[in-house]
């Protein structure tokens, strides 16, 4: 794969990883998801969630560039990635209700 | 004096903040604009926007160019007072050393050299005795390129960000290195005043009272690009730290000497020149067998960086080295040859533990690699960084605006006039000088020096309209000059642009269409400032005196 759609990747992942992590907090998830959701926190799913996905950008950083640029990128995609979550919480949080909706996707379940 | 920890600690985040706080901003912003410098080059000095070209023939393009290179007049005079008796005449003094660079952003190279001086030093421990010559050329041809282009980028933003171009310019990287420091002390006493960070960490409401929303994005400017800010401010003072800690040039000076020449024994590169003239072999196949060699070791690479010791000595040496385009470490894998007969002498093995360390902290901070989307990373960690500052003074300003405006009015116009100067002046300044760059005669004598002189007369005009214009802070406003020094920076933005355009056809479309990314991404990105700015401004306007009357009640006071 090229190495633009490598990082493309990368800048997917660092951005549902921060998106993750931030739902994990009670504060935010409250803000994102509806009344009848926030109920139930499912922090350490989401905590998990948004951990793996910054793997994965990682990953995707290591297969576009060498070792030592391949971090630095990952590192600095982290400060547009939260800066934009932080933004669509103020103003959309709507938005991100795909995100916290993930968790409740597993095999068989209709959605929820 | 304090009661807590924090409370220590946010007196000296305060008292750092706002002491060190405007140069840091300065740094911050430079910085940020030294990104590009080399775009900014372009745009600033059309005669260059052509191709990126490599390394030169040295044999065919740079030996002529070095026979016609003359000595720095400048540093002529400065030498002249360095020794005794009189300087032969500058033309005859003898080429002894000599360097060409260039990056993959570069169209022009730059070269340099140092010329032998026979007089002996008035101080007999001034032991580096050379007048220094440098010149830009285009490779293409090998002709000098015009004397009087500052090239604003990497001449005059570039060292703003290290050395605030203060005179002399030691001052300006001890100012710089004072206000790294603090900015190291400040995110981490930050981290200990505002401790509820990680659980507000996305934390931004731009809808309550100024005063909150402001620290909220001081917070969240200041943590999301934590690893950013900790890591320029300390390689930064790393890539200096012979300046601030100059021990090798005062303590432990022949220990340094000692070093220097028991390295040339152990690589086998001549530290003195033998006196006994040896002719040049041909560099170029130098530079072919260096080719061939990284290639071999699975490295393939352009040279970067090319040097000569001793020129026209037996005891010559011609160094290669490999651009570092494609990892983050600067140029290095130096082979090293014999000038007179091409034989090689030395490869630099790989680097030891420490010292690929080192060239990856000081690789990092200077960039010199080819990865677009990390370069316009780094724009955003330094607008980051812009925002924690500017946000940090006006949450200062927020905080103490009534009380202030009853006790000291004058100590909080100024505070916010300097504020206003800090973050709208600067851009002010930088189109002021980019205007005066396009607006300037090609031909008036030392152009370069107006330009100069348009950005710093630019930069303090923004400071007196910032203080005659603050005097709604008395009454719990904002200042108007915020929003009249927006309506600025969007009005000079689109001005450069049309300018740009005027003197030399390149326009936006014309430069996009043909892919021409430095002129157009420079050009894109002023139209780019000058709708933010814009919006700003007609949002200031909007909001107007109702911008801070929920943070701070009106306070009616008739002094002023």
């Amino acid at each position: 794969m090229a190495d633009a759609a490598w990082l493309w990747l990368a800048a997917v992942g660092s951005f549902s990883g921060t998106v993750w992590l931030a739902l994990a907090m009670p504060v935010h998830w409250a803000q994102v998801m509806s009344a009848a959701a926030t109920r139930r926190h499912p922090a350490l799913v989401l905590r998990c969630l948004g951990w793996l996905a910054l793997a994965a950008a990682l990953a995707a950083c290591l297969s576009a560039d060498a070792p030592t640029m391949a971090v630095l990128v990952w590192v600095m995609l982290l400060v547009p990635a939260a800066l934009l979550v932080a933004m669509v919480l103020a103003w959309r949080p709507a938005i991100l209700r795909c995100w916290g909706a993930a968790v409740y996707l597993r095999p068989g379940s209709s959605g929820r | 004096m304090f009661d807590t920890f924090r409370q220590a600690m946010a007196w000296v985040h305060t008292g750092f903040g706002l002491m060190l706080g405007y140069v840091l901003m300065v740094v911050f912003f430079f910085g940020t604009l030294s990104v590009f410098d080399r775009e900014i080059d372009r745009w600033a000095v059309p005669e260059t926007r052509f191709a990126v070209q490599p390394m030169p023939s040295f044999d065919q393009v740079l030996a002529p160019v070095f026979q016609r290179l003359r000595p720095d007049p400048d540093d002529v005079e400065r030498t002249a007072r360095r020794v005794a008796g009189e300087l032969p005449d500058a033309a005859s003094l003898p080429l002894v050393s000599l360097f060409a660079y260039t990056t993959h952003r570069d169209p022009v190279l730059l070269v340099g050299a140092e010329f032998g001086v026979p007089n002996a030093p008035l101080d007999p421990a001034d032991d580096h005795l050379h007048v220094h010559g440098r010149a830009q050329v285009d490779p293409r041809s090998g002709e000098f390129l015009p004397e009087n282009r500052l090239q604003i980028g990497t001449e005059f933003f570039y060292p703003m960000h290290y050395s605030l171009n203060a005179s002399p310019a030691i001052i300006g990287y001890w100012v710089v290195g004072l206000a790294a420091m603090s900015m190291l002390a400040a995110l981490v006493t930050g981290l200990v005043i505002h401790r509820r960070l990680l659980r507000e960490l996305f934390t931004f409401r731009p809808r309550k009272r100024t005063q909150r929303s402001t620290l909220d994005l001081h917070n969240l400017t200041g943590v999301v690009a934590l690893p950013f800010h900790f890591f320029f401010a300390l390689t930064g003072l790393l890539i200096f730290a012979a300046i601030y800690l100059p021990v090798h040039d005062s303590l432990l000076q022949p220990l340094d000497r000692q070093h220097e020449v028991m390295e040339a024994a152990r690589t086998g590169l001549p530290h003195e020149p033998a006196g006994v003239p040896a002719p040049l072999a041909s560099v170029d196949a130098m530079v072919a067998q260096a080719k061939a060699r990284w290639a071999q070791r699975g490295i393939p690479g352009e040279v970067g960086f090319l040097t000569i010791e001793h020129v026209g000595d037996r005891n010559g040496y011609v160094s290669v080295f490999r651009a570092g385009s494609d990892r983050v470490a600067l140029v290095g894998e130096g082979i090293h040859f014999r000038a007179s007969s091409g034989e090689i002498l030395h490869e630099d093995p790989a680097p030891s533990a420490v010292h690929a360390v080192s060239e990856f902290l000081t690789g990092l901070h200077l960039q010199h690699f080819r990865h677009w989307l990390l370069r316009w990373l780094y724009v955003v960690g330094g607008l980051v960084g812009c925002v924690c500052i500017a946000t940090g003074f006006i949450f200062f300003t927020e905080r103490r605006k009534r009380q202030w405006a009853l006790h000291s009015p004058q100590a909080l116009r100024w505070v916010d006039a300097f504020a206003v100067t800090a973050v709208t002046g600067m851009v002010l300044a930088v189109l002021g000088m980019l205007v005066a760059n396009r607006a300037l005669p090609a031909d008036l004598p030392a152009r370069a020096m107006w330009e100069e002189r348009v950005f710093w007369c630019t930069w303090l005009c923004t400071l007196l309209h910032a203080y005659v214009r603050s005097a709604a802070l008395i009454r719990g406003e904002v200042s108007a000059a915020w929003r009249e020094q927006c309506i600025g920076i969007a009005a000079l933005a689109v001005l450069a642009v049309a300018l740009n355009w005027m003197t030399t056809g390149d326009h936006l479309w014309h430069t996009v269409t043909t892919g021409y990314w430095p002129v157009a991404g420079v050009d894109a990105s002023l139209l780019t400032v000058a709708f933010i700015a814009f919006t700003a401004a007609v949002r200031l306007d909007g909001r107007g005196a109702g911008a801070t009357s929920t943070a701070v009640e009106p306070v009616e006071v008739s002094r002023g």
